[in-house]
């Protein structure tokens, strides 16, 4: 029975599981959805805002989806927000130490490396549950250039050149296994990123309130990252649904020159 | 031997018409050799917003950079930029922490504030503030600056005017003072440009 190892974090199942990890990624798969692809000039992270109540006071927050962790690396979270508000203070927190030790911003990885051992040691010591945030990483070091990693909450992680977290991620991952090329560009993964949330997010139509879409790029030797404004994301929106239309349209007329058996 | 004149240096600031002029000496020496003659004692905090370090030059390094800490935790967690008089608190906040081991330093800042009013701010080691409505000195030549401001300093000065006029203050006083000088670089914040330039002492 599954139920008597539920208990604690610390013990395997019979089966070899750790079932408050599984359980954990469980409630990160109803999360709203985030999206990371890697292009050769940038890399572009979309989230999709699953609260857009009109009372929401939105003018004086940033973001719940989308944080800055320091100047070359942003990331994007699906999961517990709370949790993910502990997390994001701590990698912002571990990144200004090693800068305030080394004299230079902190590589990528070894960021997500270290916030991945913290996230571990929630697994195996203490009697705490782990964290339930999935986390997608984009940032920019002299080592490596671009990078987009990946962690969830056993404190694994992994380097992507596109992937999907929360809500739809597999359908989402198919697709770009379909659709992503190497050495695409920043715009075409705007694109991208419009073309594969249309697909597989539930809502019948895209939204600029309900999407948020940033991207990391260098301009003159400093990292930057923006948000995309709401008549950007429009216009994507737009181009996305043009494409489909005119997609829709050339089946019809496909099907029409078939002869019908 | 005090360890406050154990590197020497000198740092003025002062506020004039929609603008405020920050100066520094640019010396680097260990006692009475001098090493480096591009020590500037003054760093960048904000777009608008300056300040200086003068003392041991250890400690300038150090404060600065732990400054630095904090005010990109502030700036990332609260998504806008610090503000002159927030981030002289957390100068004179930090340098408290450190009361019964405190770092050498005597800051000074200086900056335009979101209204673009002047703000200048003058701390001792141990994190006492002093903000003025005309100028502040800090530095092993400390007592001829007081004496050049409070001669040349008048209020309302414009950009031009009080560079001239914080340029001759720190000058003169750094000629009167054995371990100050070696050049110099002044910065006047205005609300739309900041100018930087270096003016010719005497290298001795």
């Amino acid at each position: 029975m599954a139920r008597r190892y539920d208990s604690r974090t610390t013990i395997f199942s019979p089966e070899g599981r750790l079932y408050q990890v599984e359980y954990a990624m469980e409630a990160i798969a109803h999360a709203g959805t985030c999206l990371g692809i890697l292009a050769k000039d940038g890399i572009i992270l979309a989230a999709e805002k699953k609260n857009t109540n009109v009372l929401l006071d939105d003018e004086n927050f940033f973001s719940d989806k989308i944080y800055k962790l320091y100047d070359d690396m942003v990331c994007s979270v699906a999961g517990i927000t709370s949790d993910a508000n502990v997390l994001t203070n701590e990698l912002r927190l571990i990144a200004q130490r090693y800068f305030l030790q080394y004299g230079e911003p902190m590589p990528c990885e070894q960021l997500v490396s270290w916030l991945c051992n913290i996230k571990q040691a929630y697994t195996q010591y203490g009697g705490k549950r782990p964290f339930g945030v999935s986390i997608l990483y984009a940032g920019w070091d002299k080592h490596y250039g671009f990078q987009l990693y990946q962690s969830d909450p056993s404190g694994n992680y992994g380097g992507w050149k596109a992937t999907c977290i929360g809500n739809y991620s597999n359908a989402a991952i198919s697709l770009l296994k379909q659709d992503y090329k190497e050495e695409i560009s920043l715009q075409e993964a705007k694109a991208l990123v419009v073309k594969i949330l249309s697909k597989t997010l539930d809502t019948t139509k895209l939204s600029p309130e309900k999407l948020e879409i940033a991207s990391l790029y260098r301009e003159k030797n400093n990292t930057k990252m923006s948000i995309l404004k709401h008549e950007e994301v429009k216009r994507l929106i737009e181009d996305q649904e043009r494409v489909e239309k005119e997609e829709e349209a050339q089946k019809k007329r496909e099907a029409e020159a078939r002869p019908s058996t | 031997m005090s360890i406050m004149s154990y590197n020497g240096g000198g740092v003025v600031a002062m506020k004039g018409k929609e603008c405020v002029a920050i100066a520094s000496d640019l010396r680097f020496g260990i006692q009475l050799q001098t090493i480096g003659l591009d020590f500037d004692k003054i760093f960048q905090a904000g777009p608008k917003l300056y300040v200086g370090f003068p003392g041991l030059a250890t400690d300038t390094q150090t404060v600065h950079q732990r400054l630095k800490f904090r005010t990109n935790l502030y700036e990332l967690r609260e998504n806008r930029k610090v503000s002159p008089k927030v981030y002289a608190s957390m100068v004179g906040n930090l340098l408290y922490e450190h009361r019964f081991g405190p770092y050498f330093v005597e800051p000074v800042v200086a900056g335009l504030d979101a209204n673009n009013q002047p703000y200048i701010c003058a701390f001792d080691l141990i994190g006492c503030a002093n903000a003025p409505d005309d100028f502040v000195v800090a530095g092993t030549c400390e007592e001829q600056m007081y004496g050049m401001c409070e001669s040349l300093w008048k209020p309302d000065l414009g950009p031009e005017e009080l560079f001239e006029v914080i340029s001759q203050a720190l000058v003169n006083a750094c000629d009167r003072d054995a371990i100050s000088g070696w050049g110099a670089r002044v910065y006047v914040i205005e609300k739309d440009k900041v100018t930087v330039r270096n003016v010719r002492t005497r290298m001795d």
